[in-house]
């Protein structure tokens, strides 16, 4: 079973053995692995728990400005400032979810993009720690140390390395209690209470865990773009729904649907961005508005869903 | 003392263009159980349309109403019945749709704009009021009463028609809204028309006061459901007062604390709410929690 995914992983590293020294592709590849492995995390909370949070820009941030913070002021290696960052941003969002977690569905989605705008407005206005609107910039200096390389692949297989581990966190969780407590506290509050599941812990802790691998992204994601200002960090369609999105497409709550999404959508947009970019202003945003209807119309499921199912029917049909 | 009351006129005309936002959203989110993140949108929509009738028709912006509201309402039914019809009882995939067509919404404005701001001629920004020896902006104050006007028409329509106690019943219980023989997925035809056309309203009555941007909706729509957490899920008058609160609460705390914490104090607004009094000022108890359960 574990080899199933290592095998996966492994496909999914493919394109970056094919595609090394071609810096427009490799970069195209960087950010997916980093959006796959985010959606990953938000899959975390928001597929295996069923706590639709638009709210994970906030721990993105966090871990973002964290680790530049620590780099500029302390000289931190951003490989130990991840894990304060990572720390933080659990912090924060067990804080938040304490009184979040009372409301459900629909309700705990509009409360964490409230919780989204507030931070971003804080980011804007505290400017001691974060630059304000103008942003912090991490100058390039190159050095395995300082995690700012010059050759595009070692962002690559950084970002994949990130992502492997991720999915492997994913893979033992689904197995593990927690993750079976999580499943039932998506299908049924109430039964998972009446079952004697401590509901609130079950998700506190799904949150932490998946704000903690936020943090560490968003952690990788400062050394990477190495330009932080609010409006990039907290973009609904950018970040928070980003995460969402790519699941929705991939397959929410199965274990490689984040990834799949995020090669499939991270390419798709660059390309369309390039494409449409220059003459429509917004038009690759269109396009992905028109997915986003879409797939939640006609493919609930995802990819992975759907092939999950196609390939039961198939199997099924050998049986009769 | 002057300074005061100022700020509390200020606040209230506000609070006026909050209500006028927040009526058609928490109708929709009361009886259809949707949570519309493009209602900015279609307040959004609705100006440029506005914009339009003005600038191309040369129809006043205030008579133009009777044509952009109604206009709006058939569009709603549109939305409605191809995109969230279909996905009634799944909340997740709701969400999903919605803020898809807010990005779509957004974007196709931009790209047809493309990204040039529009704003309204003629003057009537200009235009102030005096009241009780204060200055006002005469087109809040148009606002303010509309909204008024609107929140006690819909209040009656609640109360007194036949369709108005269909939704209510579907509000209170579908299923046994159903049982009565209520047309439930007409009644939340008619509501999703009916939010999408105040939509309408908004976006014509506000498209003299702002300068138009394919963004702007987004201004809207988070103070909107600050209101509608405030005011109770389904409430006419909770959406009206707390857009009022809203509104006097973000005019107070600009002046006394600084403008561009406004979201921070949506936000607290939010959090209070939801600790202290989760089903809001109006709402029925535990709202928040039943309401969304299936009931189909």
């Amino acid at each position: 079973m574990l080899g199933q995914y290592v095998g996966l992983l492994l496909l999914a590293c493919a394109p970056l053995g094919l595609m090394w020294n071609d810096p427009y592709w490799i970069n195209i590849l960087a950010y997916a692995y980093l959006f796959g492995a985010l959606a990953a995390a938000w899959n975390i909370i928001g597929g295996f728990g069923g706590q639709f949070s638009l709210g994970h820009g906030v721990f993105f941030a966090i871990g973002a400005y964290t680790v530049a913070r620590l780099y500029l002021d302390l000289g931190l290696t951003p490989w130990l400032g991840i894990f304060p960052a990572a720390a933080l941003a659990t912090l924060v969002a067990v804080l938040i979810s304490w009184p979040t977690f009372r409301l459900r569905g629909p309700f705990f989605a509009i409360a964490t993009m409230a919780i989204n705008e507030a931070c971003f407005a804080l980011a804007n206005y505290t400017d001691r720690l974060t630059g304000g609107p103008r942003g912090i910039l991490v100058p390039f200096r190159a050095g395995f140390s300082n995690m700012i390389f010059i050759e595009r692949w070692k962002y690559a297989l950084l970002t994949f390395g990130f992502m492997s581990i991720t999915v492997l966190i994913t893979v033992l969780l689904r197995r593990s209690r927690l993750g079976h407590y999580l499943l039932a506290v998506r299908e049924d509050e109430d039964a998972a209470r009446a079952a004697g599941i401590d509901v609130l812990k079950v998700k506190l802790l799904g949150m932490a865990l998946s704000a903690a691998l936020t943090g560490a992204g968003g952690g990788i994601f400062a050394m990477y773009v190495r330009v932080l200002d609010p409006p990039t960090l907290f973009s609904l369609p950018d970040v928070g729904v980003k995460f969402a999105l790519i699941s929705l497409i991939g397959g929410i709550g199965t274990v490689m649907g984040p990834v799949v999404g995020a090669l499939l959508i991270v390419p798709v947009e660059n390309f369309l961005r390039g494409a449409l970019g220059g003459e429509v202003p917004g038009g690759h945003l269109i396009i992905l508005g028109i997915i986003l209807v879409g797939a939640s119309l006609f493919l609930k499921r995802g990819i992975v869903g759907a092939f999950t199912i196609a390939l039961r029917r198939i199997r099924d049909r050998r049986h009769s | 003392m002057e300074t005061f009351f100022n700020i509390l006129l200020s606040g209230i005309l506000l609070g006026g263009i909050y209500s006028l936002v927040s009526i058609g959203l928490n109708l929709i989110f009361g009886v259809v159980r949707i949570v519309n993140f493009a209602q900015g949108e279609f307040v959004m929509l609705a100006m440029y349309a506005t914009y339009f009738c003005t600038t191309h028709l040369g129809i006043n912006p205030y008579l133009a109403v009777f044509l952009v509201a109604p206009l709006m309402f058939l569009f709603g039914l549109a939305v409605q019945r191809t995109v969230l019809q279909p996905l009634q009882n799944e909340p997740m995939m709701q969400i999903f749709a919605t803020f898809g067509l807010l990005i779509l919404f957004e974007n196709s404005m931009l790209a047809l704009t493309r990204g040039e701001a529009y704003s309204l001629s003629g003057g009537y920004s200009s235009v102030a009021i005096s009241l009780f020896g204060l200055k006002a902006s005469g087109v809040r104050v148009v606002v303010f009463f509309a909204a008024t006007g609107i929140a006690l028409a819909l209040m009656l329509f609640l109360q007194r028609t036949m369709p108005g106690k269909a939704i209510r019943a579907v509000i209170q219980d579908r299923q046994a809204a159903r049982l009565m023989g209520i047309n439930v997925e007409r009644t939340y035809l008619l509501t999703f028309g009916l939010g999408t056309a105040l939509a309408g309203v908004a976006g014509a009555l506000l498209a003299p006061i702002y300068t138009l941007s394919p963004y702007i909706g987004e201004n809207f729509i988070l103070a909107a459901f600050a209101v509608v957490v405030l005011g109770g899920l389904g409430s006419v008058p909770g959406a009206y007062f707390g857009g009022l609160i809203v509104g006097l609460i973000e005019s107070f705390a600009g002046f006394y604390i600084d403008p561009a914490l406004k979201q921070a104090i949506w936000f607290i607004i939010f959090v209070a709410v939801l600790v202290v009094r989760p089903s809001g000022l109006m709402g029925q108890i535990g709202a928040e929690e039943v309401g969304l359960r299936e009931q189909s």
